[in-house]
């Protein structure tokens, strides 16, 4: 099947948006059409997507959390990217362990490091951090320890041994670390 | 440390230091994404060579180093530099029992120059 009568074929069978992503059709469902749009595209002779390959999410900024999961179909050797949008305060999405039972670790990893619920799911335990560990580290709000405690090398004028003023791209500004 | 392995010549095992390419700009110490490369330089000022000429400011590097422990090898710095002064050497037999001992200074850097493969690879 070409890329592009895949993307129609998953939009045809969610019913949801459906975007090329490098050759990958990436549909976004709404939050109550998760569970029933997995299971479809699992079901789906056409489609036979029976491997699902991980979940993980993004912190979109104001546009909330994005919830990521790629599945494939080992019969048929293609694949598809399912993306649902959570709100940052409280956000949650039907758990995926009864579409796919490989999706528990995924969903603990990923209820820990971006606060999301997976409603339905055995049990949300923390897989990678320590019990009591506060805050979810893959938040953009999550100020990074390292960072803090380290002076950046490149505040360094060329021709200079002693820091400039130059700030380091792509973090928090402000002088607390963490904040926005 | 000796192993008898044969390696591709453009395996990715470290990253070596051309100095005499380094302008100490600090481009690959900004973009790197651990933190982990360490610059420091002065101005040095040489008189004008001919009449009329004004005298010349040019940065003498004082320290170049890499920081192994933090570097995740990702070559951005190879990629960024405007100079063409670093470049992926396969040599890859660098360890070490302390963690400082992973922060390889100018010397060592220059000193892996040696396996580098001369030309670029031809692309079609």
């Amino acid at each position: 099947m070409t890329p592009d009568a895949l993307l129609h074929l998953v939009n045809e069978i969610t019913g949801a948006t459906t975007a090329d992503s490098f050759g990958t059709p990436t549909v976004d469902l709404a939050v109550d059409a998760w569970l029933t749009s997995a299971a479809a595209l699992r079901d789906d002779p056409r489609t036979d997507m029976d491997y699902f390959d991980w979940l993980s999410a993004y912190d979109d900024g104001d546009a909330g959390l994005a919830v990521v999961a790629r599945v494939w179909s080992v019969a048929l050797r293609h694949g598809s990217v399912l993306r649902a949008r959570v709100s940052r305060d409280g956000g949650a999405l039907p758990s995926l362990t009864g579409v796919w039972a490989g999706a528990a670790w995924h969903e603990r990893e990923t209820h820990e490091m971006f606060g999301i619920e997976f409603e339905g799911h055995p049990d949300l335990a923390p897989l990678l951090l320590s019990e009591g560990f506060n805050g979810h580290p893959l938040r953009k709000e999550f100020g990074l320890a390292s960072r803090a405690a380290k002076e950046w090398p490149g505040a360094k004028e060329p021709g200079e041994s002693v820091a400039g003023r130059k700030r380091p791209l792509g973090l928090p500004s402000g002088d607390r670390w963490g904040t926005t | 440390m000796g192993h008898d392995v044969t390696l591709p010549e453009r395996s990715r095992g470290v990253i070596a230091l051309r100095e005499e390419s380094c302008t100490s700009c600090m481009v690959c110490a900004r973009e790197c994404p651990d933190w982990c490369i360490y610059i420091d330089s002065h101005k040095e000022t040489e008189p004008a060579t001919a009449e009329g000429a004004r005298p010349r400011t040019r940065h003498v590097l004082d320290r170049f180093a890499i920081d192994y422990a933090l570097c995740m090898y990702c070559g951005i710095c190879i990629e960024v530099c405007p100079w063409d002064a670093l470049f992926w050497s396969p040599e890859y037999d660098h360890p070490s029992t302390d963690v400082l001992g992973l922060t390889h200074e100018r010397d060592t850097l220059g000193v892996w120059m040696r396996s580098v493969p001369s030309r670029p690879t031809q692309t079609g």
